[in-house]
């Protein structure tokens, strides 16, 4: 009886502190972490599921140097969302650059995780809204939902394993709008193709691309060449 | 008859029309080459501009294999042109000059004559064939480089690992060749019928022309013709380039094409072998 008092107890505690942390500090508790890691590189394997496009998975390498350089190194055409897979990591950089809001909690992954809605202060950059799904005691993000004007809306899943001392997921997941994809018949010369009477945008959905890292070299002082080589 | 087979290729290869088909490959690969390598970057992200709204495509997009891709496109329409040139003249023209009935009095069989002048018009479609192979994907790697393949359909994308696309493309001219080989028959087939060499090679473009605009336009009664004609086969090579291949189709097409080149040669040489040939 008293085990069991003491341990919720404990529990109610501990979520306060948590509940005493205000947005902001939590972004930049995560942001402390995720400093750690000046530069990595790793082993690379890429996964589409892409509306209209067959595309086989393909194997690589991946390279990223703080601030914001970072580069996927393949042998064959790949396609990466427009953003880099730290971009919500670089929208949230400067604390003191947008507004917080904390929303409440949800359970990611069996994760229980802290909601904080981000608006930019300043109405010029490509980031609109952001929505950080932030494990407030691993200091890592779980989920985002990034609101951009050059792309829409793009979803980020983040799944850690022996890097998440450094906040380096393991596997990210980009879900990303896709606008119907329709090439001209002449452009295509597909001239026995039959069009669909149905046509209504099968192709219209969302796209899928899911990097899994491996073997990750971390803070190993990479060169700039690597980035602008071919 | 290998010796009359080199007796009817010299006479192919004599005549200046022979090289028309090749002149013109030259100039179409070339032209499409150059704007190509001028401006491809241009044409291709308004191809993909729906997809580079959404993604940024990374790689050596524009590489030999797309540009031969596109050239073989291209070219379907008027490659069956350029045969039915030569091979609607195999027996015409030589009615038409009147040398048929001098050669008929060599010995040998109306059905050998006929055999040759057949095998050697296919070995000028696989020299044409191999020319557009040359100066498309040879051309196209040495000035574009290799690369994945991007191949191009109304309806989507299909992306082809670099290491992958030779057999394909190997295959590909392959059914082209046995395409090519059916519009030879059928125009080779016409020519048997006639005294003239104009009408076969007209004929045989006409109908090509015609299959074709049939095969384009996406009108429901069409849709039913549609399976019956050669030019709907003719272009299966394109599914060489599917990811998974769709055997079945592509094998369903071979024998369509085969049975038509049994079909129009047996006309042929029925009517060949018993006609009387007065001039």
């Amino acid at each position: 009886m008293i085990k069991g008092f003491a341990i919720l107890l404990s529990g109610l505690c501990f979520g306060q502190l948590i509940m005493a942390q205000t947005p902001r500090q939590l972004i930049a508790q995560v942001n402390q972490k995720f400093a750690k890691v000046n530069d990595y590189s790793a082993d690379l394997e890429m996964k589409f599921d892409i509306p209209a496009v067959k595309i086989e998975n393909i194997s690589g390498k991946v390279f990223y140097k703080r601030p914001d350089k970072f580069r996927i190194r393949t042998k064959g055409i790949i396609f990466l969302p427009k953003q880099n897979p730290y971009y919500s990591m670089q929208s949230i950089a400067d604390t003191n650059s947008f507004m917080a809001v904390a929303t409440g909690t949800e359970v990611v992954s069996g994760v229980t995780a802290t909601v904080v809605n981000v608006i930019p202060n300043n109405n010029n950059g490509d980031l609109i809204l952001g929505k950080f799904w932030i494990d407030a005691v691993q200091k890592v993000i779980l989920k985002s939902q990034l609101t951009t004007k050059s792309s829409g809306t793009i979803g980020i899943e983040n799944t850690y394993g022996s890097k998440l001392p450094y906040a380096l997921p393991d596997n990210i997941v980009f879900t990303i709008d896709v606008a119907k994809f329709k090439i001209p018949k002449a452009l295509a010369v597909d001239i026995n193709s039959k069009t669909k009477a149905a046509d209504t945008g099968s192709a219209k959905g969302v796209g899928v691309i899911s990097l899994r890292f491996g073997n990750y070299a971390i803070n190993t002082k990479l060169k700039d060449t690597v980035f602008t080589e071919p | 008859m290998l010796n009359l087979i080199s007796i009817e290729l010299y006479k192919i290869f004599s005549k200046p029309r022979s090289y028309i088909g090749f002149g013109a490959i030259t100039a179409i690969v070339v032209l499409i080459e150059f704007a190509l390598w001028l401006d491809g970057k241009s044409y291709l992200s308004f191809i993909l501009q729906s997809l580079e709204q959404s993604f940024q495509v990374e790689g050596n997009i524009l590489n030999g294999n797309l540009v031969c891709f596109i050239i073989l496109q291209t070219l379907i329409v008027q490659m069956p042109l350029l045969v039915a040139l030569i091979t609607g003249d195999l027996v015409s023209g030589e009615a038409a000059t009147g040398t048929i009935r001098l050669v008929l009095t060599k010995p040998f069989s109306r059905a050998q004559l006929l055999w040759a002048k057949y095998a050697a018009g296919c070995t000028y479609t696989f020299m044409l064939l191999l020319w557009l192979g040359v100066l498309a994907l040879c051309g196209g790697l040495l000035i574009f480089g290799a690369g994945d393949m991007i191949v191009l359909k109304s309806d989507g994308l299909t992306i082809i690992r670099g290491d992958d696309t030779l057999w394909r493309y190997l295959g590909a001219f392959s059914i082209a060749f046995l395409s090519l080989v059916v519009v030879a028959t059928f125009s080779m087939m016409l020519s048997c019928f006639t005294d003239n060499s104009i009408g076969p090679i007209i004929s045989s473009m006409a109908v090509i022309i015609l299959f074709t605009i049939i095969g384009t336009l996406d009108v429901p009664f069409f849709d039913k013709l549609k399976p019956f004609l050669f030019t709907t086969h003719m272009i299966v090579w394109r599914n060489m380039f599917d990811n998974p291949l769709d055997t079945s189709q592509i094998v369903q097409s071979l024998i369509i094409l085969s049975g038509h080149i049994v079909v129009f040669f047996s006309v042929a040489y029925y009517h060949f072998t018993r006609k009387d040939i007065l001039n």
